[in-house]
């Protein structure tokens, strides 16, 4: 596992891809943080985490779209499917190196609570909550991202179609209201309703942090890896 | 060392592989001959574990593949068709990666790693980056990751391919030297390079084993008539009908007028029979030189075309 998370890892800052992702992130962030707590003069965080919850789903599938795609159109995952190193260790190996390049970013990032704290004063329940649950979400998404790149070995389709499970997954609980308004029963609604996580998100931008919201998304994460490591055993029979 | 028992593979409706099944003992180096298509890769990718078969087993030094995937593969160096490198690491890079991925237990990496490197000729480009090496270099270095934590079965899908004539003969005795104590299964579509290094073949044609022998054997069970490629000064059609006219040539076909004057043939001769000197005195006797003689052997797509001809 750990081979495999060091030379992903490396390969992220070796090619251009770990840069993108950091750069486009921080330009982005920078300039809300900018406008709505430097010139906006507010020392709250919450809504910069907000727009960062939105800016992820988007994001992300940059992030991941390489982790397996890259292999099978290299043919490198031939030399990690024959080596001693079971399925497990690889997926967990791969999915460490990306959450080590998001948490990379959740790093840099400090710096507005530091800035903050240099001219104001933090509320550090709020910091501290906010962190938890965009790492928790973090997790969930690049979990998905590599499940979907696991699946292509072209990169496009890689992001777009994570894009495309974490939107879907997000906007799920809208479905009944607008598609089958009435026709479905009570606890379909409510399964939506739970599974979707657009509600989960809006917890936590709005400063609750749960902890069924926690265990939800450590849990779509949890899921991911598993589905991910069971696809590639299946490609085996392919 | 290798056991292959029953192996079925199928893609769709097509047999990838059908009932293949052979058995290699310790320290052999087995050539796996086949037409593209055949079924070499697949059956290979089923060995290494890569892909799983539909029917069929594997064992690896008695350990099932599929039973117990991480023990068998510990015993197993395999370089696939296209060699799996990672075009943005240095030789250096990479080959410490693969040692840290196979989890190689012995202590001494660099200096384990400095012998390999030193086998396949790559102290020289060690710390290049993969992508800017030549093919030759690039299939060397997959070699070379085959080769990591010192492993009793190497599997090698056509090792040689992209090489240069002088790297080619390198890298067989490497082969060579490295089959003293290990199993080695190579597939290729080069003959010579099986009579070189080979003391087995497994022709495979269609998904099914046509053949299991020594290289040798093989050649002379394919070619039971000798043929002779001959070049005579004098007229084509006197020439031809003298040389129908010979005792233990089945056939003479023209090849036609390859330097002025003179005329080229395919003789064919009957089994069992050398009909060179035959071939001497009557052209001899009829007073046309022999400019050039020399027997043409089987090349492998005789023995193709022989063998599944004869599996039809």
């Amino acid at each position: 596992m750990l081979a495999v998370f060091k030379r992903d890892l490396k390969a992220y800052f070796t090619s251009a891809i770990g840069y993108i992702y950091l750069g486009a992130y921080i330009f982005v962030l920078n300039l809300w943080f900018y406008i709505f707590n430097a010139l906006g003069g507010s020392s709250s965080l919450t809504s910069i985490f907000d727009f960062m919850l939105i800016v992820m789903m988007f994001i992300t599938p940059i992030l991941t779209m390489r982790v397996f795609s890259e292999e099978y159109k290299q043919k490198t995952d031939q030399l990690l499917f024959t080596s001693p190193a079971g399925l497990p260790s690889i997926v967990l190996g791969k999915f460490f190196s990306s959450l080590a390049v998001f948490v990379c970013l959740l790093l840099l990032t400090l710096l507005w609570p530091l800035t903050i704290s240099a001219v104001g004063e933090n509320n550090i329940a709020e910091v501290v909550g906010n962190y938890a649950g965009i790492l928790a979400i973090g997790m969930a998404y690049i979990s998905m991202g590599i499940f979907i790149s696991s699946l292509t070995e072209n990169q496009v389709v890689a992001a777009v179609g994570s894009l495309g499970l974490i939107v879907a997954l997000f906007l799920l609980e809208f479905l009944p209201m607008y598609f089958f308004s009435g026709a479905l029963p009570a606890f379909v609604i409510r399964a939506l309703r739970f599974v979707s996580l657009y509600a989960r998100h809006s917890n936590i931008s709005r400063g609750l942090l749960a902890l069924d919201d926690i265990v939800y998304f450590l849990s779509v994460c949890a899921v991911f890896l598993f589905l991910t490591a069971r696809g590639l055993e299946k490609r085996r029979w392919a | 060392m290798i056991e292959v028992s029953g192996l079925t593979k199928s893609y769709g409706k097509s047999r990838g592989i059908d009932n293949i099944s052979f058995s290699i003992p310790e320290g052999q180096i087995v050539g796996f001959l086949g037409p593209n298509g055949a079924g070499k890769t697949t059956t290979m990718n089923i060995i290494t574990g890569y892909l799983s078969a539909g029917a069929g087993t594997v064992k690896i030094a008695g350990i099932d593949v599929l039973e117990r995937p991480i023990e068998a593969k510990r015993h197993i160096g395999y370089l696939p068709e296209q060699p799996p490198l990672y075009l943005s690491m240095t030789v250096e890079e990479y080959l410490d990666f693969v040692y840290e991925l196979k989890g190689v237990k012995s202590t001494g990496q660099q200096a384990h790693i400095a012998q390999i490197c030193d086998m396949t000729g790559l102290s020289d480009v060690y710390r290049r980056v993969i992508g800017h090496l030549s093919k030759g270099y690039k299939q060397r270095v997959g070699l070379a990751q085959a080769l990591v934590g010192d492993p009793d079965v190497l599997i090698l899908d056509e090792p040689t391919v992209g090489l240069d004539p002088r790297q080619i003969v390198e890298i067989r005795n490497v082969i060579k030297e490295m089959g003293q104590s290990r199993t080695i299964i190579l597939s290729t579509h080069i003959l010579p390079e099986v009579s070189a290094v080979c003391e087995r073949v497994l022709v495979i044609a269609n998904g099914v084993i046509v053949a299991d022998d020594k290289p040798e054997t093989l050649a002379g069970t394919v070619s039971g008539e000798r043929r002779l490629v001959i070049r005579v000064a004098g007229p084509k059609d006197g020439v031809g009908r003298l040389l129908n006219g010979v005792d233990g040539v089945r056939s003479a076909k023209p090849l036609g007028e390859m330097e002025p004057g003179s005329c080229d043939f395919l003789i064919e001769s009957t089994p069992g029979v050398d009909a060179r000197k035959p071939v001497f005195s009557a052209l001899a006797g009829a007073g046309h030189p022999i400019l050039m003689l020399r027997p043409q052997d089987a090349t492998l797509e005789d023995i193709f075309l022989k063998l599944t001809e004869e599996g039809t």
